[in-house]
């Protein structure tokens, strides 16, 4: 499998022979209205114990240990994160955020079915709303999957936000 | 329309109130960007940032466009970032790496001291025109400490040494850590803007009263907030059983010294049940670097945050320097720097930028509520009925501290931003 540290690049067209997309887009599609419902410790349980969650805040960035990122989570940093998601005094979602992601552009980077472990990318956009103020990211994603059961779990996902190192006004919910 | 008079602008500033055109008045704003940004001593930048000849970083130094470079010679310039031809900012990267300076308009070619090398068409040029005078502009005044980039736009401002007097103490605090006694701001940056005025994060990052409220959501049900240190199980214990400030957090004080500058005293935390093995090996680094005595003397925490008026901070729970960048007189851009500590483990170093992801990036769990306060508060200041800030707690409480020569006062009340204020003042009654 290749490693998601290394900043996405253009894969096979059409991705991996034979391995259809459709499963991994809906389970994706599940992630993104998950985030959209704000039921993030559901989103949470995606992950597996050790997975990651990482946005860069640097185009091109490949080691989250020598700079600065946009998120950069793991379970046990997700988990303060939506315990203030849910504290009532959390001042910068008072009111909270609505947000609607769109996923697309889904293709199976890489699959190794005998170990469950699958590579998919995809294209992003999130608008969110909040206090008269409607905004818009896109991105770039790339989710590790294994296998688990009859669906699957997150191990490690990758969005690279195209203003990633812009001025950002605060963000308080994934992207 | 204010006409910048001394006595015009005295009268916004008293001695527990700021008149609130001060956050929301343009052309007070422009004002600023003459008389403060135009002449004190500001930072732009780090050394480390350059390493190599060719390197160069893109700033302002208030709105003004600066490249910081490594010139050929080995030593650091600022340089306005406008060809002194037309006009056109030379640099769009916030960093790179480049042999000459090539304007895009018309391809005039400079040296990275700004020495003007070759125009096209020199058969085209006025009989008098002279390419030594067309170099890019250098700033009047420039001077290092420890790495450290400083510049002033004013010929006459007295000296960085005098500029910055004890706060020097402040940044070998956190030089000091290091085990090779140098610190890289070479590890990206987070960058976030607000829609509030710049001074509303000046006056915040000393600010320790509003911790328990503001950042209620970062405190757990026992009142401790989550870890941010390296090493350590839990954070501070900021509010007590009763939901009101905790005893730990109240003790803590705040101190100023000249020209708008101040700090405030370490949160309280269980140094020595710190440990992990990140730090454990820092440690022994730093030890086998200094001796332990030494080490231990660095390590004893003495500073949360230091502020050196009117641009910078420096951080010493959750290590960083930060720069403040006003861009207009209710919109702020906000620069945070981790710190790499030269000399110390990798481990550690990645340790400390994962946790400052978590304080301080646009999605952090700290910095993000400060950030919605500054706008709540600019959208606050638009009411005329009530023309008043109040910053009168703990006025006439203030105390002389002998072992920092500064001056001394619970860092619950407000008598840092009286000294930010006087500072301004002094700036802002005299035109440039």
């Amino acid at each position: 499998m290749t490693d998601l540290l290394m900043a996405p690049g253009v894969g096979q067209p059409g991705g991996v022979p034979g391995i259809a997309r459709e499963p991994f887009e809906l389970f994706l599609i599940h992630e993104a209205r998950l985030l959209d419902a704000r039921r993030f410790e559901d989103w949470m349980n995606l992950f597996t114990e050790d997975g990651v969650y990482w946005v860069p805040a640097r185009s091109g960035q490949d080691d989250p240990d020598l700079e600065a990122s946009l998120f950069y989570d793991d379970r046990e940093m997700m988990k303060t994160r939506f315990d203030r998601l849910n504290h009532p005094l959390i001042h910068v979602q008072t009111p909270p955020s609505r947000t609607l992601h769109l996923v697309s552009n889904v293709v199976v980077e890489q699959a190794d079915e005998a170990a469950g472990e699958f590579v998919i990318s995809s294209s992003m956009l999130m608008t969110e709303y909040r206090l008269d103020n409607q905004r818009l990211f896109a991105g770039r994603q790339q989710h590790r999957l294994v296998k688990h059961g009859d669906t699957y779990r997150i191990a490690f996902k990758r969005v690279d936000i195209i203003n990633c190192d812009s001025a950002l006004e605060a963000m308080a919910v994934p992207i | 329309m204010l006409d910048g008079s001394a006595e015009a602008i005295s009268g916004l500033i008293e001695p527990g109130r700021i008149h609130r055109r001060v956050y929301t008045d343009a052309d007070i704003f422009e004002l600023e960007m003459e008389r403060i940004f135009g002449r004190a001593w500001v930072f732009v930048g780090h050394e480390s940032q350059v390493p190599n000849p060719g390197d160069y970083r893109t700033t302002d130094i208030g709105r003004q466009p600066v490249i910081l470079i490594r010139h050929s010679d080995g030593g650091v310039r600022v340089l306005l970032n406008r060809c002194s031809h037309r006009g056109a900012r030379i640099c769009n990267a916030p960093c790179g790496t480049m042999k000459r300076l090539t304007c895009p308009y018309h391809g005039w070619s400079f040296d990275t001291d700004g020495t003007l090398r070759s125009v096209p068409m020199p058969e085209g040029a006025a009989p008098d025109f002279d390419l030594a005078d067309f170099g890019l502009a250098v700033v009047p005044r420039m001077e290092i400490y420890r790495g450290f980039v400083f510049v002033s736009l004013s010929p006459g401002e007295s000296s960085l040494d005098d500029h910055l007097g004890p706060m020097k103490a402040n940044i070998d605090d956190l030089v000091d850590r290091a085990p090779d006694g140098a610190i890289a701001l070479d590890a990206g940056m987070h960058r976030y803007v607000y829609r509030g005025n710049w001074k509303l994060q000046i006056e915040n990052v000393l600010d320790s009263y509003h911790v328990p409220f503001a950042h209620v959501s970062t405190v757990n049900k026992k009142g401790e907030q989550f870890s941010r240190r390296e090493g350590d199980e839990k954070g501070a214990k900021v509010v007590d059983d009763g939901q009101r400030t905790s005893a730990a957090w109240k003790g803590r004080r705040s101190y100023v010294v000249s020209h708008g500058h101040g700090w405030t005293s370490n949160t309280a935390l269980d140094d020595s049940k710190r440990s992990s093995p990140a730090w454990n090996a820092y440690v022994k680094a730093l030890a086998a670097s200094v001796g332990r005595e030494r080490a231990d003397e660095i390590l004893t925490p003495r500073l949360h945050n230091s502020l050196i008026y009117p641009n910078m901070s420096v951080m010493g729970l959750n290590i960083h320097v930060r720069v403040i960048r006003p861009i207009s007189v209710d919109l702020t851009e906000v620069n945070v720097f981790p710190v790499r500590l030269l000399g110390a483990p990798d481990e550690m170093n990645a340790r400390n930028i994962r946790l400052l992801n978590v304080t301080h990036s646009a999605a952090s769990f700290v910095q993000t509520d400060d950030l919605e306060i500054f706008a709540r508060t600019q959208m606050g200041l638009r009411s005329q009925m009530t023309e008043w800030v109040d910053i009168s707690r703990g006025l006439g409480a203030e105390e002389p501290d002998r072992d920092y020569n500064a001056t001394r006062e619970s860092a619950m009340h407000e008598m840092v931003i009286r000294a930010q204020y006087k500072a301004w003042l002094d700036y802002m009654s005299e035109a440039a």
